[in-house]
């Protein structure tokens, strides 16, 4: 049973759309992450530098084919935290009698 | 700040991470050019077994062997370039469901050729191997669709 906890460190909206991406994948490229959510290299290593000083998660440097390459995980901490607020933001939606399922359909016309 | 927080920014939240899960679902996909590929090399290696000539048989086998790795290596290297999903995302379905398809196309491929051959038809293996082609082929791409569908819905049942 997941408790409900309102983080507001995930709550920044540049900062929920990294932990959301993160929480789908085992880990993720920093390209990869920076193209999706549309952010500079600069304002998205200052979000993870943010995300890593909170023990969110875990950053890996490392070269391919002598290539600089960043990638970022979410940890177990990060992973429960994250699973929280979901749940907390949730609970905000389903106390205002809205459902709190999207449509089943919205994720494929996306 | 949870108790300024109106619903309808929450719902807004919700909908965000759906949306970005479905970025990274969308990176689950098998590309329609290795099912072509691995059909290819499939038809290649039959055909050059059943030429019976040991040159052609050994060049055959080479290429077989050169292009399954080079297919594999760059379908394995492009999934992972940008992230990996996270793996239990898949659901045993879909675990089921690559297999079947494998089985399928084996179930489809040597009936074939046994019966090609069994009515003297020349070259049987090449030509169960292109049946078997083609159920790749079209297979293929709906495999992909149900392993997406199936991720999606394991996805969104694990958070409700």
């Amino acid at each position: 049973m997941i408790k409900p906890k309102f983080d507001e460190v995930i709550h920044a909206p540049t900062r929920l759309s990294i932990v959301s991406l993160l929480a789908a994948t085992e880990w993720a490229d920093f390209g990869f992450i920076r193209d999706s959510i549309g952010l500079s290299d600069s304002a998205l290593s200052k979000q993870l530098t943010i995300l890593d000083e909170a023990g969110y998660i875990e950053i890996r440097k490392g070269f391919v084919s002598k290539r600089p390459r960043t990638s970022a995980r979410l940890n177990s901490v990060g992973r429960a935290a994250f699973e929280q607020h979901v749940r907390a933001l949730q609970e905000i939606v389903a106390r205002a009698g809205a459902s709190v399922l999207p449509p089943p359909d919205s994720s494929a016309k996306r | 700040m949870s108790g300024e927080l109106r619903p309808e920014e929450a719902a807004q939240a919700l909908a965000e991470i759906e949306q970005r899960k479905e970025q990274v679902l969308r990176l689950v996909t098998i590309p329609r050019w290795f099912f072509w590929a691995i059909a290819g090399l499939n038809v290649g290696l039959s055909a050059a077994i059943e030429s019976r000539r040991p040159i052609v048989v050994g060049i055959g086998i080479t290429l077989f062997v050169v292009g399954l790795v080079a297919v594999i290596l760059r379908f394995v290297l492009g999934s992972v370039r940008h992230a990996q999903p996270r793996s239990d995302l898949m659901p045993p379905s879909g675990v089921f469901a690559i297999l079947g398809f494998v089985g399928l196309v084996l179930a489809v491929t040597l009936p074939a050729a046994f019966l090609l051959q069994a009515n003297g038809v020349r070259y049987p293996a090449t030509l169960g191997a292109l049946i078997g082609g083609v159920v790749m082929v079209v297979g293929g791409p709906l495999l992909t669709r149900y392993l997406q569908r199936a991720m999606r819905a394991n996805a969104s049942g694990g958070r409700r």
